[in-house]
Protein backbone atom coordinates (compact mmCIF):
# COMPACT_ATOMS: atom_id res chain seq x y z
CA UNK A 1 0.00 0.00 0.00
CA UNK A 2 1.39 3.43 -0.87
CA UNK A 3 1.89 5.97 1.87
CA UNK A 4 -0.77 8.26 0.46
CA UNK A 5 -3.24 5.43 -0.03
CA UNK A 6 -2.71 4.26 3.54
CA UNK A 7 -3.16 7.76 4.90
CA UNK A 8 -6.27 8.34 2.81
CA UNK A 9 -7.92 5.20 4.12
CA UNK A 10 -6.72 5.94 7.63
CA UNK A 11 -8.16 9.44 7.64
CA UNK A 12 -11.51 8.13 6.45
CA UNK A 13 -11.58 5.52 9.22
CA UNK A 14 -10.54 8.18 11.74
CA UNK A 15 -13.30 10.58 10.76
CA UNK A 16 -15.97 7.89 10.68
CA UNK A 17 -14.71 6.35 13.92
CA UNK A 18 -14.55 9.59 15.87
CA UNK A 19 -18.00 10.53 14.61
CA UNK A 20 -19.47 7.24 15.80
CA UNK A 21 -17.78 7.51 19.20
CA UNK A 22 -19.05 11.05 19.64
CA UNK A 23 -22.51 10.13 18.35
CA UNK A 24 -22.88 7.30 20.87
CA UNK A 25 -21.71 9.41 23.79
CA UNK A 26 -23.75 12.47 22.75
CA UNK A 27 -26.83 10.27 22.62
CA UNK A 28 -25.97 8.94 26.05
CA UNK A 29 -25.56 12.51 27.27
CA UNK A 30 -29.08 13.39 26.11
CA UNK A 31 -30.40 10.19 27.69
CA UNK A 32 -28.76 11.20 30.96
CA UNK A 33 -30.28 14.67 30.74
CA UNK A 34 -33.65 13.12 30.09
CA UNK A 35 -33.14 10.83 33.07
CA UNK A 36 -32.48 13.85 35.22
CA UNK A 37 -35.79 15.35 34.07
CA UNK A 38 -37.70 12.16 34.84
CA UNK A 39 -36.14 10.81 37.98
CA UNK A 40 -34.49 13.70 39.76
CA UNK A 41 -36.62 15.93 41.87
CA UNK A 42 -34.90 18.68 43.73
CA UNK A 43 -35.94 17.51 47.14
CA UNK A 44 -35.06 20.41 49.28
CA UNK A 45 -37.44 19.41 52.02
CA UNK A 46 -36.24 20.89 55.24
CA UNK A 47 -35.79 17.80 57.33
CA UNK A 48 -33.00 19.46 59.14
CA UNK A 49 -31.62 17.42 61.91
CA UNK A 50 -30.15 19.70 64.41
CA UNK A 51 -26.92 18.09 65.20
CA UNK A 52 -24.34 19.62 67.33
CA UNK A 53 -20.99 18.10 67.46
CA UNK A 54 -17.78 18.96 68.98
CA UNK A 55 -15.34 18.84 66.17
CA UNK A 56 -11.75 18.12 66.61
CA UNK A 57 -9.70 19.47 63.74
CA UNK A 58 -6.48 17.56 63.45
CA UNK A 59 -4.43 20.09 61.59
CA UNK A 60 -3.39 23.60 62.24
CA UNK A 61 -5.56 25.66 59.97
CA UNK A 62 -4.60 28.76 58.14
CA UNK A 63 -6.35 31.76 59.53
CA UNK A 64 -7.08 32.71 55.97
CA UNK A 65 -9.37 29.74 55.32
CA UNK A 66 -12.70 31.38 55.13
CA UNK A 67 -15.36 30.44 57.60
CA UNK A 68 -17.68 29.24 54.82
CA UNK A 69 -15.16 26.73 53.64
CA UNK A 70 -14.53 25.45 57.12
CA UNK A 71 -18.23 25.00 57.72
CA UNK A 72 -18.56 23.18 54.42
CA UNK A 73 -15.79 20.81 55.41
CA UNK A 74 -17.29 20.22 58.85
CA UNK A 75 -20.73 19.58 57.35
CA UNK A 76 -19.28 17.09 54.90
CA UNK A 77 -17.34 15.31 57.62
CA UNK A 78 -20.36 15.04 59.89
CA UNK A 79 -22.56 13.92 57.00
CA UNK A 80 -20.07 11.20 56.14
CA UNK A 81 -19.80 9.97 59.70
CA UNK A 82 -23.57 10.01 60.24
CA UNK A 83 -24.18 8.42 56.86
CA UNK A 84 -26.60 11.10 55.74
CA UNK A 85 -26.71 13.89 53.20
CA UNK A 86 -25.33 17.33 53.83
CA UNK A 87 -28.79 18.63 53.00
CA UNK A 88 -30.08 17.27 56.32
CA UNK A 89 -27.56 19.05 58.44
CA UNK A 90 -27.24 22.54 59.69
CA UNK A 91 -24.18 23.60 61.56
CA UNK A 92 -25.17 26.01 64.25
CA UNK A 93 -21.88 26.46 65.95
CA UNK A 94 -18.52 24.89 66.17
CA UNK A 95 -15.87 25.06 68.74
CA UNK A 96 -12.33 23.95 68.57
CA UNK A 97 -11.19 21.53 71.21
CA UNK A 98 -7.53 21.01 71.66
CA UNK A 99 -6.09 17.89 70.18
CA UNK A 100 -4.93 15.33 72.69
CA UNK A 101 -3.01 13.27 70.16
CA UNK A 102 0.76 13.36 70.57
CA UNK A 103 2.66 15.50 68.11
CA UNK A 104 4.25 12.43 66.54
CA UNK A 105 0.85 10.92 65.78
CA UNK A 106 -0.24 14.12 64.12
CA UNK A 107 2.92 14.30 62.05
CA UNK A 108 2.37 10.67 61.04
CA UNK A 109 -1.17 11.35 59.89
CA UNK A 110 -0.06 14.34 57.84
CA UNK A 111 2.63 12.31 56.21
CA UNK A 112 0.30 9.44 55.38
CA UNK A 113 -2.18 11.79 53.75
CA UNK A 114 0.52 13.56 51.78
CA UNK A 115 2.10 10.36 50.56
CA UNK A 116 -1.09 9.21 48.89
CA UNK A 117 -2.48 10.64 45.75
CA UNK B 1 22.19 -35.53 27.70
CA UNK B 2 24.93 -33.10 26.72
CA UNK B 3 25.43 -34.97 23.45
CA UNK B 4 21.75 -34.59 22.80
CA UNK B 5 21.92 -30.90 23.41
CA UNK B 6 24.91 -30.50 21.14
CA UNK B 7 23.25 -32.25 18.23
CA UNK B 8 20.11 -30.27 18.86
CA UNK B 9 21.99 -26.99 18.87
CA UNK B 10 23.90 -27.96 15.76
CA UNK B 11 20.75 -28.77 13.84
CA UNK B 12 19.10 -25.56 15.05
CA UNK B 13 16.62 -27.70 16.87
CA UNK B 14 16.70 -25.70 20.07
CA UNK B 15 13.59 -23.73 20.53
CA UNK B 16 14.66 -20.17 19.80
CA UNK B 17 18.38 -20.58 20.22
CA UNK B 18 19.37 -16.93 20.19
CA UNK B 19 16.16 -15.26 21.32
CA UNK B 20 15.62 -17.36 24.39
CA UNK B 21 18.25 -15.84 26.71
CA UNK B 22 17.24 -12.36 25.60
CA UNK B 23 13.57 -13.07 26.31
CA UNK B 24 14.44 -14.45 29.73
CA UNK B 25 16.32 -11.24 30.46
CA UNK B 26 13.37 -9.13 29.31
CA UNK B 27 11.04 -11.20 31.50
CA UNK B 28 13.32 -10.64 34.46
CA UNK B 29 13.45 -6.89 33.81
CA UNK B 30 9.65 -6.81 33.75
CA UNK B 31 9.56 -8.84 36.97
CA UNK B 32 11.92 -6.26 38.48
CA UNK B 33 9.67 -3.41 37.37
CA UNK B 34 6.65 -5.17 38.84
CA UNK B 35 8.21 -6.22 42.14
CA UNK B 36 10.58 -3.37 42.97
CA UNK B 37 9.09 -0.44 41.08
CA UNK B 38 5.49 -1.63 41.57
CA UNK B 39 4.38 -0.80 37.99
CA UNK B 40 0.85 -2.28 37.84
CA UNK B 41 2.18 -5.34 39.69
CA UNK B 42 -1.19 -7.11 39.58
CA UNK B 43 -0.79 -7.54 35.85
CA UNK B 44 2.85 -7.09 35.12
CA UNK B 45 3.90 -9.87 37.49
CA UNK B 46 1.81 -12.60 35.83
CA UNK B 47 2.65 -11.22 32.38
CA UNK B 48 6.37 -11.30 33.06
CA UNK B 49 6.21 -14.78 34.54
CA UNK B 50 4.17 -16.05 31.63
CA UNK B 51 6.86 -14.69 29.37
CA UNK B 52 9.46 -16.57 31.35
CA UNK B 53 7.47 -19.82 31.19
CA UNK B 54 7.05 -19.79 27.44
CA UNK B 55 10.71 -18.95 26.76
CA UNK B 56 12.38 -21.63 28.85
CA UNK B 57 15.07 -23.51 26.96
CA UNK B 58 13.17 -26.71 26.20
CA UNK B 59 13.63 -29.02 23.23
CA UNK B 60 11.37 -28.45 20.30
CA UNK B 61 8.38 -30.82 20.27
CA UNK B 62 8.92 -31.65 23.93
CA UNK B 63 5.69 -32.44 25.71
CA UNK B 64 6.80 -30.12 28.52
CA UNK B 65 6.23 -27.00 26.43
CA UNK B 66 3.32 -25.14 27.98
CA UNK B 67 2.55 -22.68 25.23
CA UNK B 68 2.42 -23.25 21.48
CA UNK B 69 1.75 -19.88 19.88
CA UNK B 70 1.81 -21.54 16.46
CA UNK B 71 -1.47 -23.33 17.24
CA UNK B 72 -3.15 -19.94 17.33
CA UNK B 73 -1.40 -18.13 14.51
CA UNK B 74 -0.01 -20.69 12.04
CA UNK B 75 -2.63 -21.62 9.40
CA UNK B 76 -1.07 -25.08 9.23
CA UNK B 77 -2.61 -25.94 12.61
CA UNK B 78 -5.95 -24.30 11.96
CA UNK B 79 -9.22 -25.51 10.54
CA UNK B 80 -9.50 -24.32 6.92
CA UNK B 81 -6.40 -22.25 7.70
CA UNK B 82 -8.61 -19.70 9.46
CA UNK B 83 -10.19 -20.96 12.66
CA UNK B 84 -8.33 -22.31 15.66
CA UNK B 85 -8.70 -26.04 16.11
CA UNK B 86 -9.89 -26.36 19.70
CA UNK B 87 -9.91 -30.17 19.64
CA UNK B 88 -6.29 -30.27 18.46
CA UNK B 89 -5.26 -27.75 21.11
CA UNK B 90 -6.99 -29.76 23.82
CA UNK B 91 -5.23 -32.90 22.69
CA UNK B 92 -1.73 -31.51 22.21
CA UNK B 93 -1.58 -28.21 24.07
CA UNK B 94 0.07 -27.44 27.39
CA UNK B 95 -1.47 -25.68 30.37
CA UNK B 96 -0.98 -22.21 28.99
CA UNK B 97 -2.46 -23.18 25.62
CA UNK B 98 -5.63 -24.24 27.37
CA UNK B 99 -5.79 -21.08 29.46
CA UNK B 100 -5.05 -18.97 26.39
CA UNK B 101 -8.23 -20.27 24.80
CA UNK B 102 -10.01 -17.88 27.16
CA UNK B 103 -8.24 -14.96 25.52
CA UNK B 104 -8.53 -16.27 21.99
CA UNK B 105 -12.22 -17.02 22.33
CA UNK B 106 -12.80 -13.58 23.83
CA UNK B 107 -13.88 -14.77 27.28
CA UNK B 108 -11.52 -13.03 29.69
CA UNK B 109 -11.73 -9.35 28.68
CA UNK B 110 -15.54 -9.16 29.00
CA UNK B 111 -15.34 -10.92 32.37
CA UNK B 112 -12.78 -8.37 33.53
CA UNK B 113 -15.25 -5.71 32.40
CA UNK B 114 -17.89 -7.37 34.55
CA UNK B 115 -15.64 -6.84 37.54
CA UNK B 116 -14.79 -3.27 36.54
CA UNK B 117 -18.51 -2.54 36.22
CA UNK B 118 -19.12 -3.91 39.69
CA UNK B 119 -16.39 -1.64 41.03
CA UNK B 120 -17.35 1.54 39.18
CA UNK B 121 -19.64 4.23 40.48
CA UNK B 122 -21.21 6.02 37.53
CA UNK B 123 -22.74 8.60 39.89
CA UNK B 124 -20.39 11.49 38.96
CA UNK B 125 -21.14 10.89 35.30
CA UNK B 126 -24.91 10.78 35.84
CA UNK B 127 -24.71 13.97 37.89
CA UNK B 128 -22.81 15.80 35.15
CA UNK B 129 -23.84 14.35 31.76
CA UNK B 130 -21.71 16.83 29.81
CA UNK B 131 -18.56 15.24 31.15
CA UNK B 132 -19.31 12.18 29.00
CA UNK B 133 -18.10 14.22 26.01
CA UNK B 134 -14.63 14.41 27.52
CA UNK B 135 -14.56 10.63 27.49
CA UNK B 136 -15.23 10.77 23.76
CA UNK B 137 -12.65 13.49 23.11
CA UNK B 138 -9.97 11.44 24.81
CA UNK B 139 -10.39 8.78 22.12
CA UNK B 140 -8.53 11.18 19.82
CA UNK B 141 -5.32 9.35 20.70
CA UNK B 142 -6.80 6.05 19.51
CA UNK B 143 -7.42 7.38 16.04
CA UNK B 144 -4.28 9.52 15.71
CA UNK B 145 -2.20 6.50 16.65
CA UNK B 146 -4.16 4.41 14.18
CA UNK B 147 -3.09 6.90 11.53
CA UNK B 148 0.46 6.95 12.85
CA UNK B 149 0.70 3.16 12.74
CA UNK B 150 -0.66 3.03 9.18
CA UNK B 151 1.84 5.68 8.15
CA UNK B 152 4.72 3.81 9.76
CA UNK B 153 3.52 0.56 8.18
CA UNK B 154 3.39 2.14 4.72
CA UNK B 155 6.79 3.74 5.22
CA UNK B 156 8.50 0.45 6.13
CA UNK B 157 6.33 -2.16 4.40
CA UNK B 158 8.93 -4.93 4.81
CA UNK B 159 10.22 -4.60 8.34
CA UNK B 160 7.08 -3.27 10.07
CA UNK B 161 4.24 -3.48 7.59
CA UNK B 162 1.31 -2.58 9.83
CA UNK B 163 -1.98 -2.92 7.95
CA UNK B 164 -5.33 -1.55 9.08
CA UNK B 165 -5.88 -4.45 11.48
CA UNK B 166 -2.55 -4.03 13.21
CA UNK B 167 -2.98 -0.25 13.24
CA UNK B 168 -6.39 -0.55 14.93
CA UNK B 169 -4.95 -2.80 17.60
CA UNK B 170 -2.10 -0.39 18.26
CA UNK B 171 -4.38 2.63 18.23
CA UNK B 172 -6.64 1.16 20.87
CA UNK B 173 -3.71 1.35 23.32
CA UNK B 174 -4.68 5.04 23.48
CA UNK B 175 -7.93 4.03 25.14
CA UNK B 176 -5.75 3.22 28.16
CA UNK B 177 -7.88 0.20 28.77
CA UNK B 178 -6.09 -3.15 29.00
CA UNK B 179 -9.00 -5.55 28.47
CA UNK B 180 -10.31 -3.55 25.50
CA UNK B 181 -6.87 -3.52 23.89
CA UNK B 182 -6.58 -7.28 24.37
CA UNK B 183 -10.08 -7.91 23.06
CA UNK B 184 -9.40 -5.99 19.84
CA UNK B 185 -5.92 -7.37 19.34
CA UNK B 186 -6.80 -11.03 19.81
CA UNK B 187 -9.29 -10.66 16.98
CA UNK B 188 -7.46 -8.36 14.60
CA UNK B 189 -3.75 -8.94 15.15
CA UNK B 190 -3.09 -11.88 17.49
CA UNK B 191 0.63 -11.87 16.71
CA UNK B 192 1.00 -8.43 18.29
CA UNK B 193 -0.90 -9.33 21.47
CA UNK B 194 2.01 -9.51 23.93
CA UNK B 195 3.66 -6.30 22.75
CA UNK B 196 0.38 -4.38 22.81
CA UNK B 197 -0.70 -5.71 26.19
CA UNK B 198 2.67 -4.93 27.73
CA UNK B 199 2.75 -1.46 26.18
CA UNK B 200 -0.81 -0.70 27.33
CA UNK B 201 -0.28 -1.82 30.91
CA UNK B 202 3.16 -0.23 31.24
CA UNK B 203 1.95 3.14 30.03
CA UNK B 204 -1.10 2.91 32.29
CA UNK B 205 1.28 2.52 35.20
CA UNK B 206 3.19 5.54 33.93
CA UNK B 207 0.15 7.83 33.69
CA UNK B 208 1.23 9.90 36.72
CA UNK B 209 4.48 10.56 34.86
CA UNK B 210 3.12 11.05 31.32
CA UNK B 211 0.13 13.27 32.00
CA UNK B 212 1.16 16.15 34.32
CA UNK B 213 3.66 17.83 31.94
CA UNK B 214 1.11 17.74 29.12
CA UNK B 215 -1.55 19.11 31.45
CA UNK B 216 0.66 22.01 32.45
CA UNK B 217 1.63 22.66 28.84
CA UNK B 218 -1.92 22.71 27.53
CA UNK B 219 -3.64 24.80 30.20
CA UNK B 220 -3.09 28.22 31.72
CA UNK B 221 -2.61 28.73 35.42
CA UNK B 222 -5.97 30.45 35.64
CA UNK B 223 -7.74 27.53 33.99
CA UNK B 224 -6.13 25.05 36.36
CA UNK B 225 -7.42 27.03 39.31
CA UNK B 226 -11.07 26.84 38.29
CA UNK B 227 -13.19 25.49 41.10
CA UNK B 228 -16.16 23.47 39.93
CA UNK B 229 -19.64 23.40 41.36
CA UNK B 230 -20.62 20.65 43.75
CA UNK B 231 -22.21 17.69 41.95
CA UNK B 232 -25.86 17.02 42.62
CA UNK B 233 -26.78 13.87 44.52
CA UNK B 234 -27.84 11.01 42.26
CA UNK B 235 -30.81 8.84 43.15
CA UNK B 236 -30.74 5.06 43.24
CA UNK B 237 -33.30 4.87 40.43
CA UNK B 238 -31.02 6.82 38.12
CA UNK B 239 -28.08 4.60 38.96
CA UNK B 240 -30.13 1.49 38.18
CA UNK B 241 -31.67 2.79 34.96
CA UNK B 242 -28.31 4.02 33.65
CA UNK B 243 -26.68 0.61 32.91
CA UNK B 244 -29.82 -0.70 31.26
CA UNK B 245 -30.18 2.34 29.00
CA UNK B 246 -26.49 2.41 28.07
CA UNK B 247 -26.62 -1.26 27.06
CA UNK B 248 -29.59 -0.67 24.79
CA UNK B 249 -28.18 2.50 23.20
CA UNK B 250 -24.74 1.01 22.55
CA UNK B 251 -26.24 -2.21 21.16
CA UNK B 252 -28.32 -0.21 18.70
CA UNK B 253 -25.38 1.76 17.32
CA UNK B 254 -22.21 -0.33 17.79
CA UNK B 255 -23.28 -3.96 18.30
CA UNK B 256 -19.66 -5.10 18.22
CA UNK B 257 -18.95 -3.26 21.45
CA UNK B 258 -21.69 -5.03 23.32
CA UNK B 259 -19.60 -7.92 24.64
CA UNK B 260 -17.56 -5.37 26.57
CA UNK B 261 -20.15 -2.71 27.36
CA UNK B 262 -22.87 -5.26 28.13
CA UNK B 263 -20.74 -7.01 30.73
CA UNK B 264 -19.57 -3.69 32.16
CA UNK B 265 -23.16 -2.63 32.63
CA UNK B 266 -24.24 -6.00 34.04
CA UNK B 267 -21.52 -5.66 36.66
CA UNK B 268 -22.66 -2.14 37.43
CA UNK B 269 -26.30 -3.18 37.67
CA UNK B 270 -25.36 -5.92 40.14
CA UNK B 271 -23.61 -3.27 42.19
CA UNK B 272 -26.27 -0.61 42.11
CA UNK B 273 -29.34 -2.75 42.71
CA UNK B 274 -27.83 -4.01 45.94
CA UNK B 275 -30.00 -7.11 45.81
CA UNK B 276 -27.25 -9.42 44.57
CA UNK B 277 -24.53 -8.35 46.89
CA UNK B 278 -22.85 -11.76 46.76
CA UNK B 279 -22.61 -11.75 42.98
CA UNK B 280 -21.35 -8.20 42.94
CA UNK B 281 -18.67 -8.97 45.54
CA UNK B 282 -17.59 -12.07 43.63
CA UNK B 283 -17.39 -10.16 40.36
CA UNK B 284 -15.19 -7.45 41.82
CA UNK B 285 -12.98 -9.68 43.93
CA UNK B 286 -12.77 -13.43 43.34
CA UNK B 287 -13.72 -13.62 39.69
CA UNK B 288 -11.73 -10.53 38.77
CA UNK B 289 -8.60 -11.87 40.45
CA UNK B 290 -8.89 -15.30 38.85
CA UNK B 291 -9.31 -13.81 35.40
CA UNK B 292 -6.48 -11.36 35.98
CA UNK B 293 -4.12 -14.24 36.70
CA UNK B 294 -5.22 -16.21 33.63
CA UNK B 295 -5.14 -13.18 31.39
CA UNK B 296 -1.77 -11.88 32.53
CA UNK B 297 -0.10 -15.27 32.45
CA UNK B 298 -1.30 -16.25 29.00
CA UNK B 299 -0.77 -12.85 27.41
CA UNK B 300 2.78 -12.93 28.70
CA UNK B 301 3.18 -16.47 27.43
CA UNK B 302 2.41 -15.43 23.86
CA UNK B 303 5.59 -13.34 23.92
CA UNK B 304 7.87 -15.91 22.36
CA UNK B 305 11.15 -14.77 20.88
CA UNK B 306 9.98 -15.03 17.24
CA UNK B 307 6.93 -12.90 17.79
CA UNK B 308 8.30 -10.41 20.30
CA UNK B 309 11.85 -9.64 19.17
CA UNK B 310 11.21 -7.53 16.10
CA UNK B 311 11.09 -3.97 14.88
CA UNK B 312 7.33 -4.16 15.25
CA UNK B 313 7.58 -4.33 19.03
CA UNK B 314 9.70 -1.18 19.12
CA UNK B 315 7.19 0.51 16.82
CA UNK B 316 4.34 -0.49 19.12
CA UNK B 317 6.11 0.83 22.21
CA UNK B 318 6.77 4.19 20.53
CA UNK B 319 3.25 4.42 19.10
CA UNK B 320 1.75 3.46 22.46
CA UNK B 321 3.34 6.47 24.10
CA UNK B 322 2.07 8.65 21.27
CA UNK B 323 -1.41 7.21 21.83
CA UNK B 324 -1.42 8.11 25.51
CA UNK B 325 -0.14 11.62 24.83
CA UNK B 326 -2.72 12.34 22.14
CA UNK B 327 -5.57 10.95 24.24
CA UNK B 328 -4.55 13.25 27.07
CA UNK B 329 -4.27 16.21 24.68
CA UNK B 330 -7.65 15.42 23.10
CA UNK B 331 -9.33 15.41 26.50
CA UNK B 332 -7.59 18.61 27.59
CA UNK B 333 -8.46 20.44 24.36
CA UNK B 334 -12.11 19.53 24.73
CA UNK B 335 -11.92 20.52 28.38
CA UNK B 336 -10.66 23.93 27.33
CA UNK B 337 -13.51 24.29 24.84
CA UNK B 338 -16.02 23.38 27.55
CA UNK B 339 -14.32 25.83 29.89
CA UNK B 340 -14.76 28.63 27.32
CA UNK B 341 -18.34 27.71 26.48
CA UNK B 342 -19.49 27.52 30.08
CA UNK B 343 -17.77 30.78 30.93
CA UNK B 344 -15.12 29.19 33.12
CA UNK B 345 -17.23 26.73 35.06
CA UNK B 346 -15.35 23.64 33.89
CA UNK B 347 -11.77 23.01 34.89
CA UNK B 348 -10.03 21.70 31.74
CA UNK B 349 -7.84 19.46 33.89
CA UNK B 350 -10.70 16.98 34.19
CA UNK B 351 -10.40 16.45 30.42
CA UNK B 352 -7.21 14.48 30.76
CA UNK B 353 -9.13 12.00 32.92
CA UNK B 354 -11.04 11.04 29.79
CA UNK B 355 -8.43 8.36 29.16
CA UNK B 356 -10.04 5.45 30.84
CA UNK B 357 -7.34 4.31 33.27
CA UNK B 358 -9.68 4.27 36.27
CA UNK B 359 -9.04 5.81 38.77
CA UNK B 360 -5.45 6.77 38.08
CA UNK B 361 -6.17 9.44 35.48
CA UNK B 362 -8.77 11.06 37.76
CA UNK B 363 -6.30 11.11 40.62
CA UNK B 364 -3.75 12.83 38.42
CA UNK B 365 -6.31 15.55 37.62
CA UNK B 366 -6.96 15.94 41.33
CA UNK B 367 -3.27 16.21 42.21
CA UNK B 368 -2.39 18.65 39.43
CA UNK B 369 -5.45 20.78 40.24
CA UNK B 370 -4.66 20.83 43.93
CA UNK B 371 -1.13 22.01 43.27
CA UNK B 372 -2.52 25.22 41.79
CA UNK B 373 -5.30 25.66 44.28
CA UNK B 374 -4.99 23.64 47.48
CA UNK B 375 -8.69 23.97 48.29
CA UNK B 376 -9.78 22.54 44.95
CA UNK B 377 -11.22 19.02 44.81
CA UNK B 378 -11.50 17.79 41.25
CA UNK B 379 -11.51 14.06 41.98
CA UNK B 380 -15.26 13.45 41.72
CA UNK B 381 -15.56 15.78 38.72
CA UNK B 382 -12.75 13.90 37.03
CA UNK B 383 -14.38 10.53 37.72
CA UNK B 384 -17.17 11.46 35.29
CA UNK B 385 -14.93 11.70 32.20
CA UNK B 386 -12.89 8.82 33.58
CA UNK B 387 -15.74 6.31 33.54
CA UNK B 388 -17.04 7.83 30.31
CA UNK B 389 -13.62 7.01 28.88
CA UNK B 390 -14.23 3.32 29.61
CA UNK B 391 -17.44 3.44 27.59
CA UNK B 392 -15.75 5.56 24.90
CA UNK B 393 -12.84 3.22 24.38
CA UNK B 394 -15.15 0.20 24.28
CA UNK B 395 -17.17 1.97 21.58
CA UNK B 396 -13.98 2.80 19.66
CA UNK B 397 -13.05 -0.88 19.93
CA UNK B 398 -16.46 -1.80 18.58
CA UNK B 399 -15.95 0.56 15.65
CA UNK B 400 -12.66 -1.09 14.71
CA UNK B 401 -14.09 -4.58 15.14
CA UNK B 402 -17.12 -3.83 13.00
CA UNK B 403 -14.91 -2.36 10.26
CA UNK B 404 -12.07 -4.86 10.14
CA UNK B 405 -13.05 -8.16 11.78
CA UNK B 406 -14.48 -10.67 9.38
Amino acid sequence: MSVLGALGEGIMVTVVGLCIVFAVLVILMFVLMLMKKIFYKETKVETTQETEQKVQPVFEEDDEISEHELIAVLTAAIAASLNTSTYNLKIKSYKRISSNAPAWNRAGITETINSRY
Amino acid sequence: MIENMKTAAASGNFLQVVGTPLMIIIACVLLYLAIVKKFEPLLLLPIAFGMLLSNLPIFKDSSAIMMHTEYFTDPQYMLDGKYIDVAYICAHGGLLDLLYLGVKLGIYPPLIFLGIGAMTDFGPLIANPKSILLGAAAQLGVFTTFLGALFLGALFPDSIGFGVKEASSIGIIGGADGPTAIYVTKTLAPALLPAIAIAAYSYMALIPVIQPPLMKMMTTKKERQVVMEQLRPVSRTEKIVFPIVVTIVVALIVPDAIALVGMLMLGNLMRETGIVDRLSKTAQNGLMNVITIFLGLTVGATATAESFLSGRTLGIIALGLLAFCFSTIGGLLFGKIMCKLTGGKVNPLIGSAGVSAVPMAARVSQVVGQKENPSNFLLMHAMGPNVAGVIGSAVAAGVFLSMFAK
